[in-house]
């Protein structure tokens, strides 16, 4: 009983909390119904500007984020530790000469450093505001390319790539990472190659693990991509600043949330939907990006 | 491959050119000025010219100042309407419960540019024009600055609601047996609260809390999208200028690089300073929380 | 049917393993025992080349298997191991972990394999478990699904790295008893293990190790009622109290 009471009051006060919004934004004039009717065509082309943008850099950027985290996970032999094997293999007599070890040592140089240069991308995009990313790629487009038709919206889509590369790395690093190292050794135990294990046993893993942290990191992107309106690609927001100047700020603010929650509530239910129907007990990582 | 190490004994060997915490530091320092080094040759920039930083300088001090100011306003708004509506969430009431779930989904679900934005175009109208005499009157705030302080709170309350989720999970990882056990003891519910819940959910909250707010104080920089006093905004005021005041086009890609850093510097010592506070208050067994 | 000689093994400047030279026959239960870091879990590991001995042989069936012209791979197919931590993968049912193995690796056909899986699982006494994933099962079922898989490569032999260790001691029970049965029907096992009433009724040989090498090696009751070396003395006093 006193539940219930609670839920309607729970209700009213979201309900209060919009007619407020309402009243202030819309009250003295009154809601334009004709206005959503007039125009919701226009708003759903901007926001296709915003669909595009996301997905050719989510695409790309998964590219460039599969091979950055990938460098991230690797291992490689302390140089000490080769050192001390080759020593060892001396004592015995079964080192294979100066040259192998000098190539073994390249190698895992050049792996080392692969990987620190993926770290050192990873940490400077995530320690800096995607905003000024944004603005400073417009900049460059700008200054190399001038007369170039839509350099806007080339900037900032090569922004958001870049951005969410960094991201995604980060995802795909922890999905390859978590698949415990004692299920490779059982792999192996059975006689699976290298190879094998990674097919079989980690990329199986690894790949399901990745697909809700990019999931959000997708809605992530989408929502970001509002922030191209700025230099002056003709997305939503672009429009609804535009629309809420000439006199209808409250029905561009009702359109572009009521459209940005449709798109990211209904991507995160799909995705939760397939996500509880395929779920295997025990597998899970957290997401990289709020 | 890392996963696929050949022996993966009880013996792991240590972790590749290990490297102390302060090689780390030096390591990342040559690396930025490497970074930056390259970009200049590419981009044909000189981030130390000295006529540019006659004239940008001032800009550049003027809006680190406002950037810092805009956190020490947004940071605990954030905080405590990111710890209210997590515990409303928690709390088993309807009533709060709700309507701060409502709150949590609209601010995570929509872009904080797009609040932002019509926070600063028509949140003044939300303010009765009695209490803005009144706040003009008091803190002497201008009709100017208001819309900027409500952009603001936008950035708080987006921040908040992340930050609602992170308390929330704090709550709710301590498990009911310890509540029991404190009301066995006789607790009320408020010293239960406060001396058994609310410990354990800061500490746990902390790491995740250190990384909102790194990024809180990126999203301050949205601010400059407006033209607020913070580092972004007179930026581009600069920059904008460069054109008509006789300076370098390349002058840009120093004002940001410098931009970028600064920033970068600032998400890092947070996310240092809150993991260094973790470490300290370190609980065995109270193991830290991933959201 | 498996021999070991001499084997050495180092970890950076650690010499794990100094000269380890045993045999196991046809049918033998080797029980080893030894505190912990002496090298047992190593030595496991060198038999099917999970670690390559630094020095030293090892042979299967005659034949010297750590040899550049020899694919590791091979190796553990002839020897199948589990262990401590059960290292099941998780996105599979314990029916498909069980089956992985002869699919991938030998290629038997699917239902082949699956129907044999079934077999092997319902004689580990799991066969209403066939579709859960290993977060859906106990330790000790676990551990049980993880010794089928490995029985699944019809292998001369099998390893066992402490099995029971990681156990809460209400699934110790039914893990030894399958490891028992094993024993009866005649699998040549080597078994790194503290639990000592399975050492005493069902080895047919202890190893104790210490420090890398080999310090008495006997009969079970041997070993327990008149342990010659004093480290051994020391030690299985401990453990039975």
């Amino acid at each position: 009983m006193f539940r219930s009471v609670e839920s309607v009051l729970g209700i009213l006060i979201i309900i209060g909390a919009g007619a407020v919004v309402y009243d202030v934004l819309a009250g003295s004039r009154g809601l334009d119904l004709g206005y959503f009717q007039a125009n919701w065509l226009r708003y759903a082309r901007a926001v296709q500007v915003n669909l595009l943008a996301t997905s050719i850099a989510f695409v790309v950027g998964m590219g460039i984020g599969f091979l950055v985290g990938w460098a991230r996970s690797t291992r490689t032999q302390p140089i000490r530790k080769i050192l001390s094997d080759f020593h060892q293999a001396k004592v015995q007599g079964t080192a294979r000469g100066r040259s192998a070890l000098a190539v073994t040592i390249a190698v895992a140089g050049v792996r080392h450093y692969l990987r620190r240069i993926a770290d050192g991308y990873v940490e400077a995009i995530r320690g800096t505001p995607l905003f000024v990313q944004i603005i400073f790629a417009y900049a460059v487009a700008t200054t190399f390319y001038p007369r170039l038709a839509g350099v806007e919206f080339f900037a900032g889509v090569v922004a958001l790539t870049i951005n969410t590369g960094a991201y995604q790395g980060e995802t795909f690093r922890a999905g390859l990472q978590t698949v415990h190292t004692g299920q490779v050794e059982a792999a192996r135990a059975l006689g699976l190659s290298r190879w094998g294990a990674m097919r079989h046993v980690v990329l199986p893993q690894a790949l399901r693990l990745v697909v809700p942290p990019l999931t959000n990191e997708y809605i992530g992107l989408f929502k970001a991509s509002a922030l191209l309106y700025f230099i002056s690609v003709f997305e939503i927001t672009f429009l609804s600043k535009q629309e809420a100047y000439q006199g209808h700020p409250f029905e561009s603010f009702a359109m572009i949330t009521g459209i940005f929650l449709l798109i990211t509530v209904t991507i995160a239910r799909v995705v939760q939907y397939f996500e509880a129907r395929f779920r295997i007990p025990g597998l899970g990582i957290e997401p990289a990006r709020d | 491959m890392a996963v696929a190490t050949e022996h993966v004994g009880r013996t792991r060997a240590p972790p590749i050119f290990s490297l102390s915490n302060a090689a780390r530091i030096v390591e990342m320092v040559i690396g930025g000025l490497l970074l930056i080094s390259i970009m200049s040759v590419v981009l044909k920039f000189d981030i130390r010219d000295p006529r540019l930083w006659a004239g940008y300088g001032p800009n550049f001090v003027r809006g680190f100042w406002g950037t810092l100011g805009y956190i020490a306003l947004i940071l605990p708004i954030s905080v405590g309407v990111g710890f209210a509506a997590g515990w409303a969430r928690v709390s088993g009431h309807r009533m709060l419960a709700w309507p701060a779930g409502a709150f949590v989904d609209f601010f995570r679900g929509v872009p904080p540019i797009v609040v932002i934005l019509f926070a600063f175009l028509f949140g003044v109208d939300f303010i009765p024009l009695r209490v803005q005499l009144f706040l003009q009157d008091v803190f002497g705030t201008s009709s100017n600055s208001l819309p900027f302080t409500l952009a603001a709170f936008a950035v708080a309350f987006h921040s908040g609601a992340y930050q609602a989720e992170i308390f929330r999970a704090g709550f709710q990882s301590i498990s009911r047996g310890q509540i029991e056990a404190a009301e066995a003891l006789g607790m009320r519910h408020f010293q239960t609260m406060r001396s058994i819940i609310l410990p354990q959910t800061v500490r746990l909250s902390l790491p995740p809390l250190g990384n909102e707010f790194a990024v809180l104080i990126k999203d301050t920089s949205l601010l400059g999208a407006l033209g607020a006093t913070e580092l972004v905004g007179l930026s581009q005021e600069f920059t904008a200028q460069i054109p008509i005041s006789g300076g370098q086009i390349v002058w840009a890609f120093a004002i940001w690089s410098s931009v970028a850093l600064t920033y970068f510097v600032m998400t890092f010592l947070v996310t240092r300073l809150l993991r260094l506070i973790e470490r300290r208050f370190r609980t065995p067994g109270l193991d830290v929380m991933s959201l | 049917m498996i021999r070991t000689e001499d084997i050495h093994k180092h970890f950076g400047a650690l010499h794990v393993l100094r000269g380890i030279t045993l045999e196991v026959t046809r049918g033998d239960v080797l029980v080893i025992i030894g505190p912990s870091g002496s090298g047992k879990s190593t030595f496991l590991r060198c038999i099917n080349l999970l670690v390559r001995p630094d020095e030293g042989r090892v042979f299967i069936d005659g034949v010297q298997v750590n040899r550049a012209d020899i694919r590791p791979e091979w190796v553990r197919q002839q020897v199948g191991m589990v262990f401590q931590s059960f290292n099941l993968f998780t996105h599979l049912t314990a029916l498909e972990n069980v089956a992985l193995g002869p699919i991938r690796v030998k290629k038997a056909p699917r239902d082949e394999a699956e129907t044999k899986a079934r077999q092997l699982l319902a004689r580990v006494g799991l066969a209403a478990k066939e579709q859960s994933y290993p977060a859906e099962l106990s330790g000790g079922q676990q551990q049980r699904v993880a010794i089928a898989r490995a029985l699944a490569m019809d292998p001369k032999a099998m390893l066992f790295d402490e099995p029971t260790s990681a156990l809460d001691p209400e699934y110790i029970r039914e893990v030894l008893d399958v490891m028992a049965n094993l024993a009866h029907e005649g699998m040549t096992m080597i078994v790194v293990t503290h639990e000592m009433g399975f050492a005493s009724s069902v080895a047919s040989r202890i190893v104790f190790m210490d420090g890398g090498i080999i310090l008495e090696e006997g009969r079970p009751l041997d070993i327990f009622e008149h342990p010659k070396n004093e480290r051994t003395r020391a030690f299985v006093s401990k453990i039975l109290r």
